[in-house]
């Protein structure tokens, strides 16, 4: 008996000195590379209440997480594809900018990780993206387009919000009259022209059929409908309603200028919201909670011979995927996937919709704590009839590229519209017969 | 035999010395240079390097590069950039380190440290704050409206005068560089040489055409050389100031090279040849600077 006791000892005595070891996690480490705008008010929530959270949650996992923002990130992102040195968890766009992710599977598929939680999404979200596979879970959904209205001062000026293109032309002189402009965009970089606004205006007056032909070469970037489109864009700059410096106007600086009242309109994303928000660190806003009432959501007024009404441009927003070159079955894999799935949860979903007012890619995200300015945003998507595509997000780089170029150069007077249709059509023949 | 043995000994010293310096220059500066020449001959558009199947396509990415408008856009930018640097950094550079030097100012330790200042500050921060400044809601906008009511600031958005601020930031920030070069050298001249000449009647222009400028003709090329590399590779400030809009207006070849290496779809072999253009063209410039200064230069 007392020889069965000693030897249950020694061995509990055996098992408690490796037991550590046995149940410990293996240790790993993350590379991420995260968009994120650190200028952002709110920003620092999102790094401890999301990035720092997943760690102290996970203790065995280690982040080492890079940001940037606008175009360095994805000059990054392109110089790590091609250097084959991708980070084990990427941001990325369902296309557009991050074609090459996806049209090169440098990113898994996520499809069998996102069937245990497949109904917490919408499933919109969940549609394969550029490379035909799911490369990423995305966070949210995105217009493209949104029109920012400053009501406030447009009803000092005895001016309502226009529903019609003629109405907004009408209010031209009367604008630049007070001193005002009409319309900012912070479009130097040019990027923003086609994707905050011409894809728009695409959406509105070529329609999404006839794109989906385009980009299947059965039809022309010069054909009437796409030239229409284009000469609908000049037709702002001849009417007054933009003005050449918004090409000269920071994607940064434009935030101030609207909230300060240099304009009643502002065209971006509706990500832009975000700008505007009270900085929990400051308690200050670039528009103030008291005064965000005076401020609407909406989409450009209707256009002349538009086949989409009350449309803008959206897209499946972005989100995180994992590099394909982790092994399958692996811890870090396992580690990878929770991250992901991390960053769609619920808390981090509902901190966004509270701090930056994204639209939950998730079906039970919620919040009883949002900024005017937020549920504007939120209430925005129920107002819009029609999602059309983003044109950078549908088309190739070598494609959007000359096209965003050509913008600048039709606003600037540097182009037609007729040769611009024809250098994106030339950058797309070249590009159809290399695929 | 002792002599032999001294030779073998300072040739281990030699390659001892030597031989670090090659293979850094080799490891940074020639092979890079060769790898991407011969990268700019192939279909490499991404992936891994070592064991690639690359295509030799010959000149079709240069012969690509020639046609693109916006290539010669950026090289015009160079030139302009070129010629600020080397007519308007090294003249003024010169100049406010004669006035210095030959004490024709008072303060002369406040000028210099005003006019070197901006060396010291972070290109990006200067790129950002002139941008801001020249912006067509910026205070420069809001000086001239002072003087002429409803001036509109077309310097940015006006595709021809688009450079120009970026010139006056350039010509602005590097002078200072050339200043501390120039008084640095011209601290090196004996003065005895300059006083003498001044007793035998010789005129301050004379002092500074018949000695000091001769004097200095290694300097200037030295520093036209800096001036033309400097041009040739100018990235950060345009980058900061405009990113190479409106239209890429204000591009240059390093910032149209790196479009083509990560904006949109990337282009690893035209932005190789782009950047094999450059090597060649800033080779040949500082080939004509080198004849014209042994043509005209003087002897130190």
């Amino acid at each position: 008996m007392k020889r069965t006791l000693l030897f249950v000892l020694s061995a509990l005595l055996v098992l408690s000195l490796f037991a550590p070891a046995i149940y410990a996690e293996e240790k790993i480490t993350l590379t991420v590379l995260n968009y994120f705008d650190l200028t952002a008010p709110n920003a620092s929530r999102e790094i401890t209440e999301i990035w720092e959270e997943f760690e102290r949650r996970n203790p065995h996992i280690t982040i080492i997480r890079e940001d940037l923002f606008n175009e360095p990130f994805h000059h990054k992102t392109e110089a790590y594809a091609a250097a084959g040195t991708l980070p084990d968890v990427i941001f990325m766009w369902p296309g557009g900018r991050s074609t090459t992710l996806h049209t090169k599977r440098l990113v898994k598929d996520l499809t069998p990780f996102i069937d245990e939680v497949r109904h917490e999404f919408s499933e919109a979200a969940l549609m394969p993206q550029a490379g035909g596979y799911l490369a990423m879970i995305p966070t949210t959904l995105t217009a493209s387009h949104v029109m920012y209205v400053n009501k406030g001062l447009l009803d000092s000026l005895g001016l309502e919000v226009p529903k019609t293109y003629e109405e907004l032309v009408a209010m031209v002189p009367v604008l630049k009259n007070a001193g005002l402009d009409v319309v900012l965009m912070g479009a130097q970089d040019d990027w923003v022209i086609q994707s905050c606004l011409f894809s728009m205006i695409v959406g509105r007056l070529v329609g999404d059929e006839k794109m989906d032909e385009i980009i299947a070469g059965k039809a022309k970037f010069t054909d009437p409908e796409f030239m229409r489109a284009l000469e609908f864009y000049k037709q702002l700059y001849d009417d007054g309603v933009l003005h050449r410096k918004i090409m000269n106007t920071t994607y940064g600086e434009v935030n101030g200028l609207f909230a300060s009242g240099r304009a009643p309109f502002l065209i971006d994303g509706d990500w832009k919201t975000g700008n505007f928000l009270t900085d929990p660190d400051t308690g200050e806003a670039l528009i103030p909670v008291d005064q965000q009432p005076n401020f609407i959501i909406t989409v450009f007024p209707a256009i002349p011979g538009e086949i989409n009404s009350n449309s803008t441009s959206t897209v499946a927003g972005v989100g995180y995927g994992m590099n394909a070159n982790i092994p399958a079955g692996s811890a870090k894999e396992k580690a990878a996937w929770e991250l992901i799935k991390w960053l769609n949860g619920k808390e981090a979903q509902t901190l966004r919709l509270e701090t930056g007012g994204t639209t939950p890619s998730r079906v039970d995200v919620t919040s009883d704590n949002l900024e005017p300015l937020v549920q504007e945003r939120l209430a925005f998507y129920g107002k819009v009839d029609v999602g059309t595509y983003v044109l950078d997000n549908v088309l190739a780089g070598d494609v959007y590229g000359p096209l965003n170029v050509g913008l600048q150069e039709i606003g600037l007077g540097l182009a037609t519209p007729a040769e611009v249709a024809q250098r994106v059509q030339d950058a797309f023949d070249q590009w159809f017969a290399a695929q | 035999m002792k002599r032999k043995m001294l030779g073998a000994e300072e040739k281990r010293a030699y390659w001892l010395l030597v031989l670090p310096g090659v293979l850094i220059y080799w490891a940074v500066v020639a092979f890079p240079t060769i790898f991407s020449l011969v990268l700019s001959l192939t279909n490499y558009n991404g992936g891994p390097l070592f064991g690639a199947k690359l295509d030799f396509v010959g000149f079709t990415h240069y012969a690509r590069m020639f046609k693109d408008q916006y290539f010669w856009i950026s090289l015009k930018n160079n030139i302009y950039i070129m010629l600020i640097s080397l007519f308007g950094q090294i003249p003024l550079g010169f100049l406010f380190a004669y006035v210095i030097h030959r004490r024709l100012v008072k303060q002369r330790d406040f000028f210099q440290t005003m006019i070197y200042l901006p060396s010291v500050i972070s290109t990006i921060v200067i790129g950002i704050l002139w941008q801001s400044f020249f912006s067509p809601y910026g205070p420069f906008t809001e000086l001239m409206q002072k003087f002429i009511p409803n001036w509109e600031n077309e310097l940015f958005y006006d595709p021809k005068k688009a450079i120009l601020p970026v010139l006056f930031v350039i010509l602005w920030m590097y002078t200072g560089t050339y200043l501390i070069i120039f008084l640095a050298n011209l601290q090196k001249i004996d003065p005895a040489l300059i006083e003498a000449a001044r007793i035998d009647g010789a005129s301050e222009w004379q002092v500074l055409t018949r000695i000091i400028l001769p004097c200095l003709s290694g300097v200037i090329l030295t520093t036209a050389i800096l001036a033309i590399s400097g041009s040739l590779k100018s990235f950060d400030l345009v980058f900061a100031m405009t990113a190479g809009n409106p239209a890429r207006r204000t591009s240059v070849l390093s910032l149209y090279m790196y479009d083509n290496a990560f904006r949109g779809a990337p282009n690893y072999p035209r932005a190789n040849a782009i950047s094999v253009f450059m090597v060649v063209l800033s080779l040949i410039l500082i080939w004509i600077v080198r004849l014209t200064e042994s043509r005209f230069g003087g002897r130190e």
